[in-house]
């Protein structure tokens, strides 16, 4: 839980904070569809140099976002790799053969025992897969005596490497931004924040303030949800489940002994709940005033000025190319 | 010495959490055979936290607590020669609230889910389970009947059956007589009195009732803002500390015992245990 | 005046199963009624019924003159404030704050208004420096303390106090029977619900509750006195008056012990 820090507040004072957190919705809306927009990989460089701005003016250290980068770094491996393999246009970058034979077959078994057994020792252990693999790739490369296996080429194009580059800067650009929403915005005023924007769909018979108001509920929960759940895995434990270890079947099993009754328990709570707010004069669908209110200020206004100055700029400029 | 904690800190990793149970200094004997305990403290002092410690659902951050000679430190669990498991079947914790615990379909499945878990083949866990849930005071044909449209009272009776049926040497009941009406309470205790007496075994009761304390307790534990403060008999308890230091209540029989001497301004020659004692003690000063 | 009355009420969840069966009762403006009974009297079920979560099978309450029914529901609710037993289960706000604010959010007080009554009731609960905290953060009788600071934002008179105590620890239990007394002797109509005779010492009037039907009714002071009722009730006894109750049966007539005992079971 402590790394996935989208959807994580840490408290602050700089101008994001200050923000409404409509306008920082809106925002990353207008700057979302601007990084989509881009075809050039030198434009993109120039809007993740000005991401980069907003995290120094803003006060965010960027090692708070490369943790938050953590997550989908093999989703940004994977493309990369994808990318780079199967584009093949453009002037040949690197063309090698790599060929398998009997000794470095078992050189590269040897290499492959050494990361399974070093890696718990490894902190990162993501960065050490990859310089393991390319290990391999280089022996594979370099050093071929003995008796051939098998044998492929390994080409890459600089049109691959241009679009790998292409899509991972903006892969790391739209999770930048989101992170630094939420990052900045207390999940309570994000939920505000988003009520307001989506209150036009009650013209459509979707009353966003409902759904607001169950998105609040859910986050009043999560913490004793957590708490909830410890203890019934504690309790199960107590009766022999060991949810470290076990087959398929056992795994199974110890999902139930703890589902079922976290789902007990939320249907009695959502029942005592709905009765205690039908007591308190809740009534679905009825207007309610609210103690939180939302303030636009000048700032706001001025950051979705520039927010549509950059997008209006990048369409421009993407028709004058 | 079946439970021995030597030195015993424990902090909670803490996300922030103000409620931060810990333990601070502990060292405790608990042996096997024939100890009737009852550990008590207000919220927060620790209690549960310590007899978490008891089954090796968490490990000290820094001491030891060996229990049934495995000696537990903070990395047990990564070390692949100790087995925590096993510990759990010896040592029978049952939990504040049975809904934490009930799961499966029919009452039968559930109580026999502890035993299965630790090797007890079926025929044997479904012979168990008949007998014990008369022990807790309910019917066989609770049996097929599904935990969730069961009372509260029944509830907990069940969730104890589930850890009876292990068969546990040392059995330790989070407030287990709380939500029960004074009958339900009085038979419980009653059957963890037997169990005590008849199979010597030894029965740690987490309680807030110091009548319960008064009662059934020969050594009372007090925890008292994570520390250890007391380890002794009830009456060493309620006749010499002044618990209110603890935030803990004296027995009701004892409150009115003062009080009685207080307002008739007389003393009597001992300390009764229940009603009809001080009824005894009254006839003769009237 | 009488601001509830109860008329031949009955309710079965089940065919087979009444949990009430023609109770009836009348509870005055400013009184505080204890309504007592085992688990499974039927006590639980009275509170849903009152505010219209439950509709009765047979038989009429009144609010404040008031006939509960479709139409009339959300005006008796507005009239009546109501802390159940499970603190984890009626909070839903994302902080104290939140909390106290919901029920004035629904009946659209103005803003000031809200803010002005969160400062005022959470100091009377003495939740005040809590108001950002998450209810995760709290113990259950803090929890409870916000439910009554939320009901009193609302200018209700009638509160009840459906089995509070029953999850909390003796220290939680004790403060919120200290709020209680307060609130009672501030005017307000209390109506405690529990299984704990403890708490129904200090009301004016009890009600008995058993396997769905009203076994007494009466002033405290007399129903406390009526060993036959109280042994019906499955209810436990005082320890004072189990005591009360010996001497009598073995015909020791110490009135000075007698008194002595009264008031201790009083003062419990």
């Amino acid at each position: 839980m402590k790394n996935i820090i989208i959807g994580q507040y840490i408290p602050g004072t700089s101008f994001l904070y200050k923000m409404d957190p409509r306008s920082k919705i809106i925002a990353l809306g207008i700057l979302m569809v601007t990084a989509f927009i881009f075809k050039d990989i030198s434009h993109i460089l120039y809007m993740l140099a000005g991401v980069l701005i907003i995290l120094k003016i803003g006060g965010i250290p960027i090692v708070r976002i490369a943790r938050g980068l953590k997550p989908i770094m093999i989703l940004l491996l994977f493309t990369f790799t994808f990318q780079v393999l199967f584009i093949k246009t453009g002037a040949v970058m690197l063309d090698t053969a790599l060929t398998l034979t009997t000794y470095n077959l078992g050189i590269m078994i040897i290499i492959i025992l050494l990361w399974y057994f070093l890696r718990k020792y490894i902190k990162s252990k993501l960065l050490f897969m990859v310089v393991i693999i390319l290990v391999i790739l280089t022996m594979l490369s370099m050093y071929t005596p003995g008796t051939i296996i098998s044998s492929s080429n390994l080409t890459i194009y600089e049109d691959g490497l241009l679009g790998a580059s292409f899509i991972m800067v903006r892969l790391v650009i739209i999770v930048t931004l989101s992170t630094i929403l939420t990052l900045t915005t207390k999940p309570t005023d994000l939920n505000l924040g988003l009520e307001k924007i989506l209150k036009p769909l009650n013209l459509v018979k979707i009353n966003a303030e409902e759904i607001a108001l169950i998105i609040s509920i859910a986050l009043r929960y999560i913490p004793t949800l957590l708490d909830e759940a410890n203890k019934i895995m504690l309790a199960q434990a107590s009766r022999g489940v060991d949810f470290s270890e076990g087959k398929l079947k056992d795994k199974v099993m110890q999902i139930i002994s703890l589902l079922v009754p976290m789902f007990i328990i939320s249907f009695k709570r959502s029942d005592d709940l709905a009765n205690a707010m039908e007591a308190r004069s809740f009534i679905p669908g009825k207007e309610r005033t609210r103690i939180h209110v939302l303030s636009w200020q000048r700032n706001d206004t001025a950051v979705i000025v520039f927010c549509l100055v950059v997008l209006v700029s990048t369409i421009v400029l993407g028709f004058v190319a | 010495m079946a439970i021995k904690f030597e030195q015993v800190n424990f902090l909670y990793p803490s996300f922030d959490n103000d409620h931060f149970s810990a333990l601070t200094d502990i060292n405790l004997d608990i042996s096997e055979k024939g100890e009737f305990i009852t550990l008590i403290g207000e919220t927060g002092s620790g209690k549960s936290t310590l007899v978490q410690h008891m089954n090796a659902l968490l490990r000290p951050t820094t001491g030891n607590v060996t229990i049934y000679g495995i000696k537990i430190e903070k990395n047990s669990n990564k070390d692949k020669k100790i087995k925590l498991n096993p510990l759990r079947q010896k040592v029978g914790l049952v939990f504040q609230f049975p809904e934490y615990q009930l799961f499966e379909e029919t009452v039968l499945k559930d109580i026999i889910f502890g035993p299965k878990n630790f090797g007890v083949k079926e025929e044997e866990a479904i012979a168990r389970a008949k007998e014990v849930i008369q022990h807790v005071g309910l019917s066989e044909e609770y049996l097929e009947r599904s935990p969730f449209n069961l009372s509260g009272g029944e509830k907990k009776r069940v969730s104890i059956a589930g850890i009876l049926a292990m068969e546990p040497d040392i059995l330790v009941l989070d407030e287990p007589t709380s939500g029960l009406d004074p009958k339900g309470r009085d038979a419980l205790l009653e059957l963890f009195t037997n169990i005590h007496k008849e199979l010597n075994k030894t029965v740690i009761i987490i309680t807030h009732d110091m009548n319960i304390v008064y009662k059934y307790a020969s050594r009372v534990l007090v925890m008292h803002q994570s520390r250890l403060v007391f380890d002794g008999t009830p009456n060493q308890l309620f006749m010499k500390e002044n618990i209110a230091k603890w935030n803990l209540d004296l027995p009701d029989i004892i409150e009115i015992t003062n009080q009685l001497e207080q307002k008739l301004k007389l003393k009597f020659d001992t300390l009764p245990h229940n009603v009809d004692q001080l009824f005894e003690l009254m006839k003769g000063v009237l | 005046m009488n601001i509830i009355e109860i008329k031949n009420l009955s309710f079965s969840y089940r065919e087979d199963v009444p949990a009430l069966h023609h109770v009836n009762f009348t509870i005055k403006k400013g009184e505080w009624v204890s309504i007592l009974g085992h688990n499974g009297s039927g006590k639980s079920t009275l509170t849903k019924l009152i505010i219209g979560l439950l509709k009765a099978d047979e038989g009429e309450i009144y609010v404040d003159n008031v006939l509960l029914n479709e139409e009339t529901v959300h005006e008796i609710r507005r009239k009546i404030g109501i802390v159940f037993q499970n603190p984890d289960n009626q909070f839903v706000g994302v902080t104290v704050e939140d909390d106290i604010a919901f029920g004035m959010e629904n009946l659209n007080f103005e803003r000031d208004e809200m803010l002005n009554r969160i400062t005022e009731y959470s100091k009377k609960v003495e939740m005040f420096e809590y108001l950002k905290k998450e209810p995760h953060l709290l113990s259950g009788g803090q929890k409870q303390r916000v439910a009554i600071a939320g009901i009193l934002a609302m200018d209700t008179d009638i509160i009840i106090f459906d089995e509070a105590t029953a999850m909390l620890d003796p220290k939680g239990r004790e403060s919120i029977m200290k709020y209680i007394r307060d609130l009672y002797h501030e005017g307000k109509t209390i109506i405690t619900i529990t299984h704990d005779m403890k708490e129904a010492v200090n009301s004016d009037k009890i009600i008995i509750l058993k396997d769905g039907e009203v076994l007494e009714i009466g002033e405290t002071n007399t129903v406390l006195n009526n060993k036959e009722v109280l042994n019906k009730s499955n209810l436990e006894l005082l320890l004072p008056l189990k005591l009360l109750y010996k001497l009598d049966e073995a015909k020791i007539e110490n009135k000075k012990v007698k008194e002595i005992l009264w008031q201790l079971s009083l003062n419990k």
